[in-house]
């Protein structure tokens, strides 16, 4: 069967510094796929390029059978892949149902259906209660569950989640963890998460895939990964390598 | 609450006129038809302004394109005046499609630069082609009309009735503009300029083309300048570049919109209830007798806006009117 999503030796410069360099990669259908590496590894960039907000300057992208390498973030997105943002975007002067009716349009042009569909999934991602609020005066937890519950309305197939767990803390990171595994168990979305937390990604993955210096350096189960030369350099330095 | 505001608000608005007329007194009239066509103007402009959050300073253009497409038809092919207005309306808009869209690429303070541009560009074609009426325009005849019906059907008053006919057909336009507005506000359409505002990025990430978008916004916009500028050119029985392409058919508007709340359904038409009375009534007081011609109307008027900005930046509508009026009803709990 065909991947849902292959990258195919993308390349991304910003003037004289490579982003990504010849990465390849594929996410099969009903995978969580972790995507670590340490800051500046070229994460964000490369799912820039999955989502269409840049395009990459060589190499090929390929999601569900269409070639999506210069595709825009919104064809992207009715092809079935929806992200969420390192840095939160939602929409801050709607109201967090409001935010996601927006997403159910996607699938819908009746708002009263959207509204519906809207209401089961803050239900399912447990912000019941906090519909009616402005998304501005949401705390930062709560807004990460927005944005997931805005990019699940617009029924992906492929889920990219862009540090859905930084800056949280023990108890709501814990509580976001669950959250995906209801996403892929329930709703039977394939995800692909970013991270640098390595206590969340590992036990969380099927597979992880490693970036270093725009680079990927593995490419595995989670307990093949931690133990990669290559990975505990990046990660720990040369010295720690060696012993 | 707010259902109260609309029956007593629409009953005002319709008797308005009766008392005035039976007075004798047609100058009131005049101002009631100014604020309705400004307030009309807001409500358009808050949909490009407010809901999708993109500062156009150039909608007078459109007023402009409204008010010369309908002349022309009347004037060159005897087409009456509402079936001009819908015309106008269209043309309006597919002119603005197709000036927009690149603007689309621009975001900020260069959108609102350009679109100024395009109406600084817009005066001198105006002014200078001919088949318009270059400078001095054109003048919209009056044909005979016998009743009150063949009057408003041709969109034509004379005579002591005509700031009254002017004024309903003011507002017959307004509460259509309102309506369909409300309409828009509350469907995808509304959501997705919303959207647009707050986050665009977040916006296209869940699938809504922003560049398409905007430009539905802003001839949404332009259809509604254009009704506008077409019951203008009715009313002035004349269509000259200095007078439709003025500035001031989106300052007022969207000084209506700031003060009366941006991004709020009724806040231009709070906003034009308030502004529009002061400028005429500031004009009539200081602007005549000693202090005539040295600007002290336009200079208070200047203030009173500021003062108001200053007070309420996010428009008189925000202020918490449901607690105000309804604190004895909370009292008891």
């Amino acid at each position: 069967m065909a991947p849902l999503l292959s990258v195919e030796s993308s390349t991304k410069r910003f003037g004289g510094l490579i982003a990504n360099r010849d990465v390849s990669l594929t996410i099969d259908a009903g995978e969580i796929v972790g995507l670590i590496g340490p800051n500046g590894a070229g994460k964000t960039t490369l799912f820039n390029c999955i989502t269409g907000y840049m395009h990459p300057d060589a190499g090929r992208l390929v999601f569900d059978g269409a070639d999506v390498t210069h595709a825009r973030p919104e064809r992207i997105c009715r092809l079935g892949v929806a992200r969420t943002w390192q840095v939160v975007r939602a929409f801050g002067r709607m109201t967090a149902l409001e935010n996601v009716i927006c997403g159910a349009l996607q699938r819908t042009s009746r708002v009263a259906e959207a509204r519906a569909r809207a209401t089961e999934l803050l239900e399912f991602t447990e912000l019941r209660g906090r519909g009616d609020m402005p998304a501005a005066t949401l705390t930062l937890a709560d807004k990460k569950r927005l944005e997931i519950a805005r990019a699940l309305a617009t029924r992906p197939k492929l889920l990219l989640l862009d540090e859905a767990m930084s800056g949280l803390t023990p108890f709501e990171t814990a509580a976001a963890v669950r959250l995906v595994r209801r996403i892929h168990e329930e709703l039977k979305v394939t995800i692909c998460v970013v991270e640098h937390v390595m206590e969340v990604v590992m036990p969380l993955s099927h597979r992880v895939v490693v970036l270093d210096y725009g680079v990927k350096i593995a490419d595995g189960p989670p307990q093949a990964v931690v133990r990669d030369e290559s990975v505990i350099r990046a990660y720990l330095g040369e010295r720690r390598a060696a012993r | 609450m707010g259902r109260i505001a609309l029956v007593v608000g629409a009953l005002i608005a319709i008797v308005y006129p009766i008392p005035l007329q039976l007075q004798g007194y047609t100058y009131y009239q005049t101002v009631g038809f100014l604020v309705l066509i400004n307030a009309m103007l807001g409500v358009g402009w808050n949909v490009i302004g407010g809901w999708a959050g993109q500062f156009d300073f150039g909608p007078q253009v459109f007023f402009g394109v409204g008010a010369y497409t309908a002349a022309l038809l009347y004037v060159k092919l005897g087409v009456d005046a509402w079936l001009g207005l819908l015309g106008g309306a269209a043309v309006a808009v597919v002119i603005c499609a197709v000036l927009t869209y690149p603007l689309t690429r621009l975001r900020g303070h260069y959108f609102a630069i350009a679109t100024v541009a395009i109406w600084m560009i817009a005066q001198p074609i105006g002014a200078a082609w001919e088949y318009i009426g270059g400078a001095q325009g054109l003048f919209i005849p009056m044909k005979p009309r016998s009743g009150v019906v063949d009057s408003a059907l041709g969109l034509q008053f004379s005579g002591p009735t005509k700031a009254m006919g002017y004024y309903y057909a003011a507002l017959v336009l307004f509460v259509i503009t309102l309506a369909l507005m409300a309409m828009v506000e509350r469907s995808k359409l509304g959501y997705y300029f919303r959207a647009i505002r707050d986050d665009q990025e977040g916006a296209e990430g869940i699938g809504i083309d922003s560049r398409l978008y905007k430009v539905i916004a802003r001839s949404i916009t332009a259809a509604v300048f254009a009704a506008a500028g077409v019951l203008y050119a009715f009313w002035a029985l004349s269509v000259f570049p200095e007078q439709v392409l003025e500035l001031n058919w989106s300052t007022l508007p969207i000084m209506a919109t700031v003060v009366g709340g941006i991004g709020r359904l009724w806040g231009p038409v709070l906003g034009a209830v308030i502004l529009i009375p002061i400028s005429q009534i500031m004009s009539t007081t200081l602007g005549t007798g000693p202090l005539a011609g040295r600007g002290i109307d336009l200079i208070v008027y200047g203030l009173i806006i500021i003062v108001i900005a200053a007070f309420r930046p996010t428009g008189l509508l925000s202020l918490p009117w449901g607690r105000w009026l309804r604190w004895r009803r909370a009292a008891p709990a």
